[in-house]
């Protein structure tokens, strides 16, 4: 076969449906990363021109311009669109395009999920972008803190819009974040161990582990604020037993890490393009795993930095101050790292370099005055001025936008197939540079003079006026670049030339394909013997174009592509892709049912749309797997592998794995929300416990262990050709007790919205509940594939998934019911 | 995957020791430890001060697993990386949690 007959094949494969209509059905990471992208940036353009409005406001004392309801909508929605629907966006579109690309592979390892991912994403933002057009955006902050946003101080619809939403758009973060960890653990190309893998790939898996980690605590957060707000559960009201700094606690433990999330993938763009630029290789790759690595961990422990004026003792405040000021090392490490690869190496000044030279000027200020405000004393008094303003600016725009601009000047050519033809980039970089560092140079300035950050207006005789002026203006300088940036990008989509492949020459996978990429990627999969696969065979390209590597003979109209193990790299399993469906439209459609119900308080329809998630969930997973064994596959180059349906550890046991990661996170944060509220909120103990039973903790238990052992001996019987089908009912009744225990626990609860102890344990017991009901329903689908023939001796992937979830909701039971009676018990 | 929990290890146990001894101050504030006289000191300084110890001994000890042939790392990128970030964990425990040694217990601004 030719390598053009070879094209021809797959692209019939593999392609979407052509028109918009294929925007709908699209599972290809290649289309979908491109509409993450378009769609990240668009909501990047309305919250420029928010900030815009703030600055118009601030020019000058005492201005007219925007009332002070108007302006906390514009400076809430402006934080909210940049951190949830910009920042976190462009990484997932970024990392969606580019992982599979970079890893020599086809596509991700869950298509629909990314498909699902992108519309929840879509959803939520657009109900964000209705409050805002309607004039009921959120007004509280982008941290929402209570007791402002809760239902005394804000009893409008704004503030269920921001906690509503933004918890849909989540959805979108935690899918991307499974997904793109399961892709670079499993699904890279032969040969490319952990010691190979491009550089942008170890930051991508720090980032994706990080928001499985990061958000939950956030989500539990926005669940027990709208609680609150639409049911009357306690959680932050004083008077209650609850407490307003558990919100900032949830909020930090995610808003700091959050800080790293958006700068690490950052970091990722400039250290693959730093070396090409300087024409040599990374200097301290493994220097720069291990920084990246201790800066996530590190940046976990660092979220009592923003309560410094909360009244925390003043031990507590050391252990955080002195945490902050560690985190500044692995950082410097990165920066030290990329200087003397520049210094190692002869730098090229392309437009990509101007945009990583205006990164280190900005985040070097940025993380200067990071570690000015992780000193206690100093955050005292800047603490809510205009100066804290400015210092995450230059974190954020500095750490995140340079660099994001250099990525889409470097992949431009890949994006395209084109060269630039104008040389507007240039001067937008200037305009952007020198209007950023006017903007916010100002704002550190009129910040120490005690200007307050958030407040609509000022008194002219303060002597602010000219400053924020300046601010202004340079804000506005900065915009017509950002502007100038989008009007270059549509010009090079419709007046420029063709590109060669790898007009940089650099040594990475994405390069190796054709420019625009194909929807397969590669024609066939490379084996990857170094860290720069086209620096060691520049031919690389074209052999693997004719069939060369794996997976080279398209036989079948199956989408495939291969796994390996996760150290070393060696091909273990072949994977066979679903093909275009509408399916994750549809289901995030009915999600966002969900959403709305519960935003406009049709509480009937609630519990239809979760039916309705439920249904099309089983549709999602029934078209899997086959009712034939398969057995080994032919993967090309004389290897032959399992399909990834007939092993134990199948791709969706690891989305499982980290799916659970974050929700254990998320049951952690619960437990750590009890703790809090018992140890510090005032007004505990509470005048009314829940009556231990133990009854209900032991058959509770009982049930739960039942469940796993009977699992257990299912999947033996299994493997012994048959006999399953008795010890999966047996685990699916006692399943039914668990749900039945957490049932009884709910009814058996003092008043929820008397107590925040009771409030705690209703969420708990609720949490309990939904997961013994989702682990019922696996149940029920395996033993419903069971009996239709679905699952072999050999086909076992779908019981080790349910196992994994079934050991979760033992943990859970015995946890929760734990934290339920013993302190019926002590008391 | 061993190599990827390896590299991980250090600083989780790190944040799990740093966020479990800022609980134990928590709770010492809440329930008065401070006021408890006890050796010298107080019961909330020596409870912490244990804590602390015991956080350095278990992050010494990962460090030595890590470079030991029983635990350590096959392949060499990571056996590299998993020791750096194990020295890591020993600093950041002894530097993050130094302020319980010198600062006053459960005092708040104001």
């Amino acid at each position: 076969m030719t390598a053009l007959r070879r094209h021809r094949r797959l692209s019939a494969i593999w392609a979407s449906e052509p028109g918009w209509k294929g925007w709908t059905s699209s599972v290809n990471h290649t289309d979908l990363g491109r509409m993450f992208l378009a769609t990240s940036f668009f909501f990047f353009f309305v919250g420029g021109v928010l900030a815009m409005l703030v600055r118009a406001q601030l020019a000058t004392p005492h201005s007219a311009f925007a009332d002070a309801g108007a302006f906390s909508q514009f400076f809430t929605m402006h934080g909210t669109i940049m951190m949830f629907l910009f920042a976190i966006p462009t990484f997932e579109g970024l990392a969606i395009y580019l992982l599979p690309k970079l890893l020599g592979t086809r596509d991700l390892a869950f298509p629909r999920l990314t498909a699902y991912g992108y519309w929840c994403y879509v959803f939520g933002g657009s109900m964000l972008l209705v409050a805002m057009v309607l004039g009921i955006a959120p007004d509280g902050g982008w941290f929402m803190y209570p007791p402002l946003t809760g239902p005394l101080h804000s009893p409008g619809i704004n503030t269920d819009f921001w906690l509503i939403g933004i918890t849909f758009v989540e959805i979108s973060a935690i899918a991307a974040a499974v997904e793109l960890t399961v892709s670079i653990l499993k699904y890279r190309a032969p040969g490319m161990s952990l010691d190979k893998m491009p550089i942008f790939a170890w930051y991508a898996l720090v980032t994706a582990l990080m928001i499985l980690t990061g958000f939950p605590p956030l989500i539990l957060g926005s669940v027990l604020l709208e609680l609150e707000r639409a049911f009357g559960l306690p959680f932050f009201q004083v008077e209650l037993g609850g407490d307003s700094l558990l919100w900032q606690h949830l909020f930090w433990l995610f808003g700091h890490p959050e800080v790293y999330i958006i700068f690490l993938p950052a970091a990722g763009v400039i250290s693959t393009i730093i070396p090409v630029m300087a024409r040599t290789t990374l200097l301290g790759y493994g220097w720069i795993v291990a920084s990246a690595v201790a800066l996530a961990f590190l940046s976990f422990g660092l979220w009592v930095h923003h309560m410094f004026t909360t009244g925390i003792p003043f031990m507590g405040l050391a252990f955080f101050s002195a945490a902050s000021t560690l985190v500044a090392v692995p950082t410097g490490v990165q920066v030290f790292a990329w200087i003397g690869t520049l210094w190692k190496g002869r730098p090229e000044l392309h437009l990509p370099m101007l945009h990583i030279l205006g990164f280190f000027v900005t985040f070097l200020i940025g993380g200067l005055t990071g570690v000015m405000v992780a000193v206690v004393p100093f955050d005292w008094q800047v603490h809510d001025t205009a100066f804290v303003t400015a210092h995450l600016h230059y974190v954020l725009f500095g750490g995140f936008v340079f660099p994001i601009l250099a990525g889409i000047y470097y992949w431009l050519p890949l994006f395209s197939g084109r060269r630039r033809f104008f040389r507007l980039g240039e001067l937008a970089f200037a305009l952007i540079f020198l209007g950023f560092h006017g903007t916010f140079l100002a704002m550190h300035w009129v910040g120490l003079l005690g200007q307050r950050r958030r407040i609509e207006t000022y008194d002219a005789e303060t002597g602010w006026g000219t400053i924020n002026l300046i601010s202004s203006i340079s804000s506005f300088v900065m915009a017509i670049g950002l502007a100038m940036v989008l009007v270059d990008l549509l010009i090079h989509a419709f007046v420029s030339v063709r590109a060669a492949r790898n007009p940089w020459k650099a040594g990475s996978l994405e390069w190796a394909s054709m420019s625009p990429p194909p929807p397969y990627n590669f024609a066939s999969l490379p084996q990857v013997d170094t860290r720069d696969p086209l620096h060691g065979d520049p031919d690389l390209p074209n052999r693997l174009a004719r069939g060369e590597g794996y997976l080279g003979d398209p036989a079948t109209d199956r989408r495939e592509t291969l796994t390996v193990s996760i150290g070393a790299a060696r091909p273990d399993f072949m994977v066979i892709y679903p093909g275009n469906t509408r399916l994750p439209i549809v289901m995030a459609a009915v999600t966002g049912l969900f959403f709305l119900s519960i935003l406009l308080k049709l509480y009937w329809v609630t519990p239809l749309a979760l039916a309705g998630v439920a249904a099309l969930a089983v549709v999602w997973v029934w078209r899997l797997g086959t009712q034939m064994d398969q057995g080994p596959q032919e993967a090309g180059r004389g290897v032959t592998l399992p399909l990834a349906g007939e092993t134990e550890k199948s791709p969706g046991w690891w989305g499982s794995v980290f799916l659970l990661v974050a929700n254990a996170t998320f049951f952690g944060s619960l437990l750590f929300g009890y703790a809090f509220l018992w140890t510090v909120a005032p007004g505990w103990p509470p005048q009314e416990w829940l009556a231990p039973s133990l009854l209900e903790f032991g058959a509770g238990t009982l049930a739960a262990v039942i469940a796993m052992l009977a699992l257990r001996f299912a999947i033996r019987r299994n493997r012994r050709h048959g006999g399953a089908l008795p010890r999966l009912a047996l685990a699916l009744g006692a399943t039914a007790v668990t749900a039945l225990v957490f049932a009884t626990l709910l009814v058996r609860l003092p008043p929820a919205d008397g107590h925040a102890y009771a409030a705690t344990l209703f969420v708990l017991g609720a949490y309990g509940l939904f997961h013994a009901l989702l682990v019922g329903l696996m149940l029920a689908f395996v033993i419903a594939r069971v009996r239709r023939g679905y699952a072999s001796a050999v086909r076992v992937a779908e019981f080790h998934i349910v196992l994994l979830w079934t050991d979760y909701l033992a943990g859970i039971t015995v946890l929760s019911l734990l934290a339920a009676h013993v302190p019926g018990v002590l008391a | 995957m061993k190599d990827v929990l390896r590299i991980l290890l250090p600083l989780l146990v790190w944040l799990a020791s740093f966020s479990a001894i800022y609980g134990l101050h928590g709770i010492g504030c809440a329930a008065g430890w401070p006021d408890v006289a006890l050796a010298g000191s107080s019961l909330f300084r020596l409870a912490l001060l244990a804590a602390w110890i015991a956080a350095i001994v278990l992050q010494v000890a990962i460090l030595i697993a890590l470079r030991s042939t029983r635990f350590r790392a096959d392949e060499g990128f990571a056996y590299r990386v998993s020791v750096a970030l194990a020295w890591v964990g020993v600093v950041a425990i002894l530097w993050t949690l130094f302020p319980l040694a010198t600062v006053a217990e459960c005092r708040v601004m104001g």
